[in-house]
């Protein structure tokens, strides 16, 4: 089945410039700003500062008093102070005196006050404050609120007191979930200070949420990894993890796993930093990568969840009706299987207005040229002649494809994808649309990430269009980008450092890992 | 020496003093170690001595930073001051706080006592009490009160983020509650200070509010009066007004919110139509009585307001109520325009908030169930700038009153938000326009145009064409749009004293309505139920002269098969024509009779008005329902 579909690929022109490409990461982000230099620049107001300025020593309280006095609005001063001090990032001791201003002027402070204090504490890492705070606070109020549980936590798991962490993990339960930060800071401390099996306790219990642990937490796990020996397993899992949802490591975990895999004992594995050629082999180990194309059951599984999910979802008028759905189907049964499957619309529209049927014609010519079975996708309203719709160029499109217009009030996506999942897994489909919608209709998210692999290996998008030219297409890579092993070899796509990624683009960087002999 | 030097420092002004302590560290030790000293000397002694003495503190507190490490420590004690303050503070503080959140009133019924007794477990409930109590405290977006149904709700939020929003929701609402209290309050206070005023001036002068008349020859107009010929009105349209349908099978598509958000523009609604002059008979179609529209519509009326409710609420479908070609779903997503309002159609409006969009849901329920669409011809005659054309209910209902009342879009699109448009197209006159419209729309694909039901209309425009003479003024207003050939066989079918007969009747249900006569009313209600008069679209003499103005109306707009001359007599007789055009064959209003006798309405009329005349104070709760 790939070697069919390598066929086809070499069938196409291809431009050779796989960093535009729209699943590469960073494309999203590069167009985005090309675009925002383009337009106008508009005039830039100054936001109105209203921020008060700390000042860069511990003042007196008469010094605070009248500080507080020339400010413009000396309403709710003190808590606005702490906030600039921590946008700032102000020495401790300056805020140690506005507290203590306070409390002598008023008599006490306020909650929000010292949950502020306390954020720049633990920012700054003064763990002796932090206690003090603990005491204050766990005396002062019957309750702590999330936010400070959560600095509390943070603030104790990198001391001794680390195990205290553990039990406002168990008070923040009582109301709510904690967040993944919170298991995660709490993991770290463990990690921290050699407790390996409390992390991984506690890395199961986030597991058993449902939450999506962070990046930091996995790091920390390989850090345990790496200086006492053992939970190979979880860590191996935690590998395969990623590959079943897609995730990518981030460049600092990457080096964390490298160093992890180097460090075991009697495996002699040996870590590079590597990209893989547009074949799917990689430039380090010369290992060919995993294919795009998915499995039978796979795409049997896939082409069952589009129909039910997508096409017909919980309503089937949403997006078409049944009559017209079923006349497709039949339309489907009754023409051969089917090479490409052409969004008409979509491709009509990317050259310059008011010619469209001639941009769609030219697209079915290339694809006719290279004697493919093509099916176009259409509303009924481009059989209707008109300025942008020529009668002439609309009859020679129907003469070189298969067409099918749908009402114009159904959409066109869903027969797209049905046609294209329908002709097997050789046919591609023509759309600049990234689908987000549909595969947002799917339920769960091993089949979101199906349709994401299949949509990168079946869609041909058009890079750029001027009329008279050859039309060119984007190369579809061979190979999947995901975590992928064979046992001997570890190959893990990573984000490199800086780099924007969109959620529908994949990295391009790779770590090869593998096991000298 | 000793004396001299106690003397000499009499006269030193602290900076003095500061300076000297720099240059000679020698005297800044003797100064600082004598100066406790002078407190020993005898009294006596000190008798030149009328300012105080700079102690050691308030030295230390003037002298700019201090430099020396001694000093150090000593600011570092004072840094640290707050922490023994708090510490200090804690019992007094942990008492009053309590005694606090006690009287924070509402939130807290089971007292905070249980909640510190049960501290190893607490319920759910409990739990998210503290935890709102906390935020507060972090200076989140919280309300001050909360109710232990709205805490309920809270608790079910599965995600911090969303109990966030949740409480910033209320909060916001809280802040609006509280702030027209305090203008009402405002007001109030300035209203009895006027009257105080008033007193003064003219002491034992007459006032309404003591149960005293105002001495005046004008007759006191009484809200009462007001609510009592609405609720006539409102009956009247529940017998002969065209229906309009609120579709409430949206529930599953809303979140709790949205159907709160539904429910109150639906009040409007109901308000807005009471108060019109010729109002429509609402039907709640689709209502299930144990759903979430209706358990909020309960709430928000009140069982009693809701019971008395002039309008038709049923769990039966649109579809089974009224005959499928009448119906018109009034959809933004539908691909054929509304060009004239009909008043031989029943409309529908999907009763649906969406605060994330989501398009094409009512175009689903319309399609599903065959159904003639349409929208409102807004790019027609707005230059439409921002936004959705997505209307509220409210807005919606205020379109089609005056759409139904004067006919002119212009006059009825005045209801679409300001800041969606940017006024009406003004200079082209309206055919032009539209046949313009139309043709972009042909050509450019951008709207969809079901080419089906276009090719349908047109030939029904054509059969339309030998009506119009016949039938009046309707056809005309009608347009060429949505014609009903069957009307004419109807037409046909009535014999003329057949129509003599019901016009008189007419006229004298008519005038019991007006005069608010009771047995007029009961007799002619009677007459009703009998089934002696069984009209739908029948008007009473105030719409004839709403159909004579519209009439003109059509005339101004380009008419030409009609001649201008006898207009008047002519749209007299045209909407006497109306009334038995649109009524439906005898059989078929039969049928309309037993399927919404099943609904409340027609069998607790009588009741229902009866009730609302019994007692005033029903009356004004009504109005204050509002």
């Amino acid at each position: 089945m790939s070697h069919d579909c390598g066929v086809i690929i070499c069938d196409f022109l291809i431009t050779d410039m796989p960093s535009s490409a729209v699943f590469a990461s960073g494309t999203a982000k590069r167009t985005a700003e090309y675009q925002k230099k383009r337009a106008e620049e508009e005039p830039d107001f100054p936001r109105k500062n209203k921020r008060v300025k700390p000042p860069d020593h511990p003042l007196t309280a008469s010094e605070w008093k009248s500080l507080k006095l020339t400010t413009p609005n000396p309403d709710r001063f003190d808590v606005r102070m702490m906030s600039s001090m921590l946008a700032d990032g102000t020495d401790i001791n300056v805020a140690k005196s506005l507290l203590a201003y306070v409390a002598m002027d008023t008599g006490t402070l306020s909650y929000e006050l010292l949950l502020r204090y306390l954020t720049l504490c633990v920012g700054s890492g003064h763990h002796s404050e932090v206690f003090d705070m603990y005491d204050i606070m766990r005396s002062r109020f019957r309750t702590l609120d999330t936010g400070a549980s959560s600095l509390f936590i943070k603030g104790f798991s990198r001391t001794e007191r680390w195990k205290e962490a553990l039990t406002i993990l168990e008070n923040i339960k009582r109301a709510i979930t904690p967040s993944p930060r919170n298991y995660g800071d709490t993991i770290a401390g463990a990690v921290l200070h050699g407790d390996g099996d409390t992390a991984w306790a506690l890395y199961a219990e986030l597991m058993e949420k449902g939450l999506i642990p962070n990046q930091e937490t996995w790091q920390a796990l390989f850090q345990c990894g790496l200086s006492h020996q053992g939970h190979e397993d979880g860590l191996q899992s935690i590998l395969l993890h990623m590959r079943d949802n897609q995730i990518y490591p981030e460049e600092t975990l990457a080096k964390d796993i490298k160093a992890w895999f180097e460090s075991l004992p009697e495996q002699k594995w040996i870590g590079s930093w590597s990209t893989v050629d547009p074949r799917g082999v990689c430039r380090s180990c010369q290992a060919e990568l995993e294919s795009i194309q998915l499995s039978r059951e796979e795409y049997a599984q896939l082409k069952d969840r589009v129909m039910g999910d997508v096409i017909q979802g919980r309503d089937v008028f949403n997006k078409t009706t049944p009559e017209e759905l079923e006349s497709f189907k039949n339309f489907v049964k009754r023409k051969p299987a089917f090479d490409v499957v052409i969004d008409g619309l979509n491709v009509a529209n990317i050259g310059i207005k008011g010619n469209q049927s001639q941009t769609l014609l030219e697209v079915v010519s290339e694809l006719e040229r290279q004697g493919l079975v093509i099916l176009v996708l259409g509303r009924k309203h481009m059989q209707r002649p008109s300025r942008s719709w020529d009668r002439h160029d609309m009859s020679l499109v129907q003469q070189k494809a298969h067409c099918f217009f749908t009402d114009n009030i159904s959409e066109d996506d869903p027969f797209l994808l049905y046609a294209t999942l329908h002709s097997g897994n050789h046919c591609n489909f023509v759309s600049r649309d990234l689908m987000r919608d549909h595969k947002a209709c799917l339920p769960d998210g091993a089949t979101r990430r199906l349709f994401f692999k299949w949509q990168r290996g079946h869609q041909l998008v058009l890079s750029s269009y001027t009329p008279g030219k050859r039309v060119r297409f984007q190369r579809i890579l061979s190979y999947d980008t995901i975590v992928q092993t064979h046992g001997g070899s570890w190959h893990i796509p990573y984000d490199e450092n800086g780099a924007e990624r969109c959620t529908y683009e994949v990295p391009q960087k790779w770590l090869c890992l593998t096991k000298a002999k | 020496m000793y004396h001299q030097t106690i003397e000499m420092m009499r006269f030193l002004t602290p900076p003095l003093l500061n300076e000297l302590r720099r240059r000679l560290s020698l005297l800044s030790t003797v100064a600082n170690k004598q100066l406790p000293l002078t407190c020993l000397l005898p009294p006596h002694h000190s008798a030149p001595l009328k300012r105080p003495l700079y102690t050691g503190a308030t030295l230390r507190k003037d002298v700019p930073l201090p430099q020396s490490k001694e000093d150090q420590t000593e600011e570092k004690l004072d840094l640290d001051i707050w922490k023994s303050v708090m510490r200090f503070q804690v019992p007094a503080v942990e008492e009053e706080k309590q005694g606090g959140e006690e009287g924070g009133g509402g939130a807290a019924p089971s007292g905070p006592g249980g909640g510190v007794a049960g501290q190893e477990e607490v319920s759910p409930l409990e739990a998210t009490r503290e935890l709102v109590v906390m935020w507060r405290q972090a200076g989140k977006l919280v309300p001050e009160i909360m109710t232990d149904e709205e805490l309920g709700i809270l608790a079910e939020f599965q995600t911090k983020s969303s109990k966030k929003k949740y409480l910033k929701y209320l909060a916001i609402k809280e802040g609006h509650k509280n702030n027209h209290k305090q203008k009402q309050e405002k007001k109030k206070a300035e209203r009895s200070e006027r009257f105080l005023e008033d007193d003064r001036i003219r002491p034992g002068g007459v006032r309404g509010e003591e149960g005293e008349l105002r001495n005046t020859f004008l007759l006191q107009f009484w809200g009462r009066s007001l609510d009592k010929l609405l609720g006539w009105r409102s009956a009247q349209a529940v017998v002969f007004g065209q229906p309009l349908v609120f579709d409430m099978s949206y529930e599953q598509q809303m979140t709790r919110r949205e159907v709160e958000n539904t429910v109150s523009q639906l009040m409007e609604v109901e308000g807005w139509n009471r108060r019109a002059p010729d109002p429509f008979h609402l039907h709640f179609c689709n209502l299930q009585p144990d759903g979430g529209y209706h358990r909020e519509l309960v709430k928000r009326y009140g069982a009693e307001a809701w019971e008395r409710l002039l309008i038709t609420s049923t769990e039966q479908r649109h579809v089974d109520l009224f005959p499928r070609d009448d119906l018109v779903y009034l959809t933004a997503d539908s691909p054929n325009v509304l060009r004239t309002f009909d008043n031989s159609k029943v409309y529908i409006v999907g009763s649906m908030v969406d605060r994330s969009i989501q398009s094409g849901l009512s175009l689903a329920n319309a399609k599903r169930l065959k159904l003639n669409t349409a929208r409102l011809p807004l790019d027609d005659f707005l230059q439409w700038e921002t936004g959705a054309k997505n209307l509220t209910l409210d807005q919606m209902i205020r379109i089609l009153l005056t759409l139904k009342e004067s006919g002119r879009w212009e006059e009825a699109l005045e209801h679409v938000p300001k800041r969606k448009h940017d006024g009406f197209y003004q200079e082209k006159p309206q055919q032009d326009r539209d046949r313009g419209s139309d043709k972009d729309r042909r050509f450019s694909g951008r709207t969809r145009g079901d080419t089906g039901f276009r090719a349908g209309d047109r030939e029904r425009a054509f059969s339309r064409r030998a009506s119009v003479l016949k039938s009046g003024d309707r056809a005309i207003r009608n347009g060429d749009r949505e014609g009903d050939s069957d009307k004419e066989i109807r037409t046909g079918d009535r014999g003329d004293s057949d129509r003599a007969v019901r016009t008189g009747d007419r006229g004298d249900s008519d005038r019991a309505v007006r005069t608010g006569d009771r047995d007029g009313m009961e007799e002619w209600r009677q007459k009703q139920m009998n089934g002696v008069v069984r009209e739908r679209g029948s008007t009473s003499r105030h719409k004839d002269s709403v159909f004579s103005s519209r009439d003109t109306v059509a005339v101004r707009n380009g008419d030409k098969e009609r001649g201008s001359t006898g207009r008047h007599k002519d749209s007299v007789f045209s909407s006497r024509d109306t009334v038995a055009v649109s009524k439906e064959a005898a059989g078929d209003a039969e049928n309309r009779q037993n399927t919404q006798t099943t609904t409340r309405v027609r069998t607790s009329l009588k009741t229902k008005m009866e009730d609302r005349n019994s007692t005033a104070k029903s009356g004004k709760k009504l109005r204050k329902e509002e």
